[in-house]
């Protein structure tokens, strides 16, 4: 196996550790290698521990169950993810795809738990904010994808509405996002919708309001 | 109509390649450093350079217009 301390060592999980106790580490964490698009781990899985990317891109997401996906975090490398199960001991809250071919450290539960065994209650008290996290998560994934649409609805007939002798307005997908108060990859999917709806037709630089009553009534 | 392209920042680009490499249409390349659509007809405006590119330095603007007969009460 190869050796794991120069990338662990610098990483803000490890950077406090004693030689000793990287050394623990170092010893069962584990290198896995994902082609691009294969998946890491799927929510609701048992954890298999800290997940440190080494190289590569990785997408890690929350499916609701009509589908839709939430993106969480795009790890770059460098990034650790999925701790949350790793403290509180629940199941994986969200899942991980591999964006491009990625190289990725695990390290196993006991190995990070027994980094905070012998201050019992640093352990207690890392225990609750994953859970607190665990719980945050969960509600950001659940804000209600309606009102992203009705908000975006109001921004796109707002915009339609001002071109007439003035120049149309040119919105990025993030400006959208930062409009309506969500993140740039709803705006993505709630613009599909509304095509598939067909309220709007995406035209490659375009959005062209189509029918601006299925619009009006989403507000 | 030109086509409508992808607009980097030159400014902001820091040249990391990321949108060369997760280009679907390998439309993206590094000239001097920096990002430049260099095969235009490849790229179908996906806008996943934008959504990738560390520095902000990738734009993918959509314009937002009324279609014709999309008024009132259509
Ligand atoms: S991803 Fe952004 S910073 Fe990196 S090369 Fe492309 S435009 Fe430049
Ligand atoms: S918009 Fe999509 S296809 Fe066009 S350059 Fe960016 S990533 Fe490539």
């Amino acid at each position: 196996m190869p050796a794991q301390t120069d990338f662990l060592r610098p990483l803000p999980y490890f950077s406090a550790l004693s030689d000793a106790d990287m050394q623990r580490v170092e010893r069962v964490a584990l290198e896995r290698s994902f082609e691009r698009g294969e998946i890491l781990f799927l929510e609701g899985e048992p954890c298999a521990g800290l997940y440190a990317l080494k190289s590569g891109l990785v997408r890690v997401f929350k499916s609701s169950p009509e589908g839709r996906e939430q993106v969480l975090l795009v790890a770059r490398p460098g990034d650790t993810f999925n701790d949350i199960p790793v403290f509180d001991g629940g199941p994986n809250p969200a899942s991980a795809a591999a964006l491009e071919l990625s190289t990725v450290v695990i390290i196993p539960r006991d190995a990070i738990l027994s980094l905070v065994d012998a201050c019992p209650p640093a352990a207690a008290i890392v225990r609750l904010f994953a859970a607190r996290l665990r719980r945050m998560t969960t509600l950001i994934s659940d804000l209600s994808f309606r009102s992203v649409l009705s908000r975006l609805a109001k921004v796109l007939l707002e915009a339609a509405a001002a071109d007439g002798g003035t120049p149309a307005q040119r919105l990025t997908q993030e400006e959208m996002a930062a409009m309506v108060g969500t993140v740039r990859d709803v705006i993505g999917r709630a613009l599909r919708l509304l095509e598939r709806e067909g309220a709007i037709k995406m035209q490659r630089q375009k959005i062209v309001v189509v029918n601006a009553k299925k619009l009006r009534d989403m507000v | 109509m030109e086509l409508a392209l992808p607009e980097v920042d030159d400014g902001k680009c820091e040249g990391c390649g990321d949108c060369v490499r997760l280009c679907p249409g390998h439309a993206v390349a590094l000239i001097a450093g920096k990002a430049v659509i260099v095969l235009p007809e490849n790229c179908d405006y996906c806008a996943d350079c934008e959504a990738f590119c560390p520095s902000s330095a990738i734009r993918c603007p959509f314009e937002i217009v009324m279609g014709d007969g999309a008024g009132e009460d259509s």
